[in-house]
């Protein structure tokens, strides 16, 4: 290939695509908004869904959270596929290089009693709920409206289904490098009492059974979430370095710091949602639904939780939930919502 | 009825590059009958039957661990089937 | 991407471990009936005994993915970085050449990004966890092949014209509604029907028929950008046809009577396919400057033999046939690229890209691969068009052509065995007549007419005045929001003005 060196400067005819020169005026664009904004079709469908005939492909029907503008919706972490596999890669990393050091030095068989009980009865059972926060997750990805939207949720279910298979690999180690705690894993899932809660609780949003709105089963997972993550990866965290169970608190920092990121895009989410200028009030009745019909359930789900871990080591587990309860019951009051109960 | 599998072509084409040499001359020397081909960028490889790919010949000509995960870094395109995906073996072949 | 050298020894095997962290995370749900949660996957009437038979060869764990995947960004993005710096748009072979990325781009992300959301669908809906893990992975690589397509693009939208709407016209204009009528055919059908139509008729038959010519096009023709890019997408591309094929071999393998459902798919996603790919032919053998191989001889490779002569004498096994209208295609071979250019040339003043009449090397190359056809063009195509700009002028169409109403091309199409006569199909169906230009498109239709009468047909819309006006082609240009420059001829455009300024040349000098 014959290579010239150019002594002119060629000067552009233009600095982006016009989508994005209409929307922002005419400045260079991001590769987050070259990639993100506008790519999802809005027109002249050709058929209808097989599946069904009341929606189009994509169809701002598919929930009752809407935006007039899909697009005034972005990732506050310009998370484009690129950035988004090597961020996850850095995490992933760093995650490995924790469960190799844990695995090497047998931290897992050296756990006090109830700890160790912790781990295989309690944490790594997690691996499902999960396994089933990835499917609601993917779920979103294909009846969001909007690119920017499915985006966060396809990365967000690639996440929980890292954060399953993270949790499948300290089940490992602490099984001895064979799938046997697994195993015991799954049957407490199934069949351990304080564990029902939560799987009733995903089979029922995966099922729909209070609708088909993947917001609404979105927002059902994070507010769960909510109180899981501040259960088991931040108040364990801290009263595992206290109780000589270090390993646990090595394990949890992954956890707790993933669920850091996942909030920044489902609150900028919710904001942008009661901030607009035409649904922020129909949104808000529909978060009130996803309130008074899930919320008690929720609370209740992670309150056995609590208890199981109540059973196996002193960290006040329960009373911390249900603090926990209280701070994100206000949280959702101060942002003008209705929370059964009274909190 | 279709000619017996072992004697129907499968093959890999891989990208052509200095990072790819070792794992083509494991795959050389550990498959009978090869037939080479180079286009620009591209290295395409095949015999009848069975292609083989093991991972502690790539790793020993490579002279750093590999795993057999990163043959999907090399690969353009292939034909016959993955029959077999270990950490030790990379086989294609027609199951049919 | 090193691996620690005091890694402990693995107690499980690969195969093992894949388990546990897929399938094994799966359960079967007590609370609900696992037909609430997967409703999708019986109306098509496939019978699916046993989910745990999914077979996955590649077996990525998340980990993997993200580290391999991460490492192709890096090297590709670093590609793009350079050639952006160095001005490399300068270094191709000719600015007519775009023409061929222009329709790459108004014809491919978008529907990369419609496969990514069905992907998401499938990872969803499908019962099992082995089929599910395999789909959510292609999802995120065909968000992937969206975004770097547009960001490869990007560069050459600031320099030429055609690109800067891509979006726009992807959803409107007439030949873009080739490639968007066949990805929404396959997302409003059923998840199996997919599988066959996208993960295996796609992604399988005909995607080297789709990429080697863009691809190998791009290396010949200095486009670096799309080459890193096409080499980069591949190794997803290997775990796609990998997906496919277990799609295609699971359903029969499950149950005999899913097998002649599977085959009409396979008959009805060829044909649609291969009409898709019908642009690709009449790009590659027109819109290169330096050619790789002619459409015939592409078709000859990565069709008859690599795909009938290969992979069907393995699907022979489940009693799979090759594909029902397969030999009209063969038939087509010869002229098939000929007849698409010189619709494409007629309608270009409509159209985000230009056209022009092949060049005296052009037609020496084109006589040399097709001795017996392209002589017939020439005659009563090309010379006639040559006379029209000798005098002056600048052929094009002045009406609006009758679109097949299932592929959707202009009826430009011919009867196999007699180049001279048009091939015009028709069916009606309660009361209303519908036109195609095959045996194969008729089939289609007459297999769910219900469906495809649906269609948003864009001369149809033209003259029921839904697209602009009035005010006849000016008003439906307008509508499009084609600007000045993005279409017609190329000889005398902006896009060639530029690349001779470029070179220091004037348009005399030329």
């Amino acid at each position: 290939m014959q290579i010239e060196l150019r002594t002119q400067v060629i000067e552009p005819e233009r600095k982006t695509f016009t989508n994005l020169v209409d929307r922002f005026g005419d400045r260079p664009a991001s590769r987050y908004e070259e990639g993100s904004i506008d790519i999802q079709s809005v027109a002249n469908f050709h058929y209808r869904p097989l599946w069904s005939a009341d929606h189009e492909i994509y169809d701002a029907d598919y929930t009752a959270f809407k935006l007039e503008d899909p697009y005034s919706f972005t990732d506050p972490r310009q998370l484009y596929y690129a950035p988004y596999v090597q961020s996850r890669a850095a995490m992933n990393e760093a995650f490995v290089k924790t469960i190799d050091y844990v695995e090497k030095k047998d931290l897992l068989q050296k756990l006090p009693a109830g700890w160790d009980a912790l781990v295989g009865e309690v944490l790594v059972p997690l691996r499902h709920w999960e396994a089933g926060a990835e499917l609601v997750s993917v779920e979103g990805s294909r009846w969001a409206y909007g690119t920017t939207i499915d985006q966060c949720c396809v990365f967000a279910a690639f996440d929980r289904i890292g954060n399953a298979q993270n949790l499948s690999r300290v089940g490992i180690v602490y099984g001895e490098g064979h799938d046997g705690a697994l195993a015991a894993a799954k049957q407490r899932w199934l069949e351990a009492p304080e564990m029902q809660g939560l799987r009733r609780l995903i089979e029922e949003v995966l099922a729909g059974t209070t609708g088909q709105d993947y917001a609404a089963k979105l927002l059902t997972v994070d507010l769960t979430d909510r109180l899981i993550y501040g259960l088991m990866y931040n108040l364990l965290d801290e009263a595992a370095l206290t109780g000589g169970a270090g390993a646990y608190s090595l394990v949890a920092q992954h956890f707790s710091s993933w669920f850091g990121d996942q909030r920044r895009w489902i609150d900028q989410l919710v904001k942008t949602w009661f901030a607009d200028p035409t649904y922020g009030e129909s949104n808000k009745a529909a978060f009130d639904a996803v309130l008074a019909t899930r919320w008690a359930q929720i609370v209740e789900a992670v309150s056995d939780l609590a208890a199981a871990v109540d059973a196996r080591i002193d960290a006040g587990a329960s009373a911390s939930v249900a603090a926990s309860a209280a701070a994100v019951a206000a949280d959702l009051a101060a942002l003008g919502l209705t929370v059964p109960g009274g909190n | 009825m279709s000619a017996p599998t072992a004697s129907r072509p499968v093959g890999v084409d891989l990208q052509e590059n200095e990072e790819n040499r070792a794992l083509v001359e494991a795959i050389e020397a550990d498959n009978d009958d090869l037939t080479i081909r180079h286009m620009p960028g591209i290295i395409r490889l095949t015999k009848n039957g069975r292609l083989v790919i093991n991972q502690a010949s790539v790793e020993q000509r490579l002279g750093r661990p590999w795993e057999t995960h990163e043959f999907q870094m090399a690969i353009i395109t292939y034909f016959g089937e993955f029959v077999e995906w270990d950490d030790d073996q990379i086989v294609i072949a027609w199951q049919h | 991407m090193t691996v620690s050298p005091e890694k402990p020894a693995r107690k499980l095997s690969m195969k093992q471990r894949y388990s546990a962290l897929t399938h094994d995370l799966d359960w079967a749900p007590t609370y609900v009936q696992e037909e609430e949660i997967f409703p999708f996957t019986t109306f098509e009437g496939i019978k699916v005994h046993d989910w745990s038979k999914w077979e996955d060869p590649f077996r990525l764990t998340v980990e993997a993915y993200n580290k391999y995947q991460a490492e192709k960004d890096r090297r590709l993005y670093a590609v793009l970085d350079g050639f952006a710096q160095s001005q490399g748009q300068v270094g191709l072979t000719d600015a007519r050449y775009m023409n061929a990325m222009k329709i790459f781009l108004q014809g491919i992300p978008v529907h990369e990004y419609n496969a990514h959301r069905n992907f998401s669908y499938l990872a969803r809906y499908a019962n099992g966890p082995g089929a599910r893990f395999a789909a959510l992975c292609q999802s995120m690589d065909e968000l992937r092949h969206a975004q770097t397509e547009i960001h490869t693009l990007s560069h050459y939208n600031k320099y030429f014209d055609g690109m800067h709407h891509w979006h726009h016209w992807t959803d409107r204009v007439w030949y873009l509604s080739v490639p968007k009528s066949f990805f929404e055919d396959a997302m409003t059908a059923g998840p199996f029907e997919w599988l066959i139509a996208i993960g295996f008729s796609f992604e399988y038959l005909l995607t080297n028929l789709l990429f080697v010519p863009f691809m190998s096009g791009a290396s010949f023709n200095g486009d670096l950008p799309t080459m890193t890019f096409g080499f980069s997408a591949q190794s997803d591309e290997s775990r796609h046809m990998t997906l496919g094929l277990e799609a295609i071999k699971f359903m029969c393998e499950q149950d005999e009577d899913n097998v002649p459902i599977v085959q009409d798919w396979l008959d009805k996603w060829f044909w649609r396919g291969y009409r898709l790919i019908a642009l690709v032919a009449g790009m590659m053998d027109y819109m290169h400057p330096k050619r790789v191989m002619s459409w015939k001889e592409a078709f000859e490779l990565y069709f008859e033999e690599q795909m009938l002569n290969g992979l069907f004498k393995d699907l022979e096994y489940y009693g799979i046939k090759p594909p029902r209208h397969v030999q009209w295609a063969i038939d087509e071979k010869e002229i098939l690229s000929h007849q698409v250019y010189w619709v494409l040339y007629q309608f270009s003043h409509a159209a985000a890209f230009s056209t022009t009449i092949p060049n005296a090397e052009d037609q020496a190359w084109l006589e040399a691969n097709y001795p017996e056809t392209w002589p017939v063009f020439k005659e009563v195509a090309w010379d006639k068009a040559q006379r029209v700009m000798d005098a002056g002028g600048r052929y094009f169409n002045p009406g609006l052509p009758q679109l097949c109403t299932v592929c959707q091309i202009p009826m430009g199409f011919t009867e196999p065995g007699n180049p001279l006569v048009q091939c015009q199909r028709q069916s009606v169906y309660e009361g209303e007549r519908y036109d195609f230009c095959s045996d194969g498109c008729q089939w289609i239709f007459d297999r769910e007419p219900t469906k495809y009468r649906q269609a948003w047909l864009p001369v149809h819309q033209i003259f029921q005045g839904n697209c602009g006006g009035p005010g006849g082609l000016p008003a439906v240009a307008e509508w499009y929001k084609l600007g000045p420059n993005d279409g017609a001829e190329y000889l005398g455009s902006n896009d060639q003005k530029n690349w001779l300024a470029w070179h220091g040349q004037t348009p005399k000098e030329a």
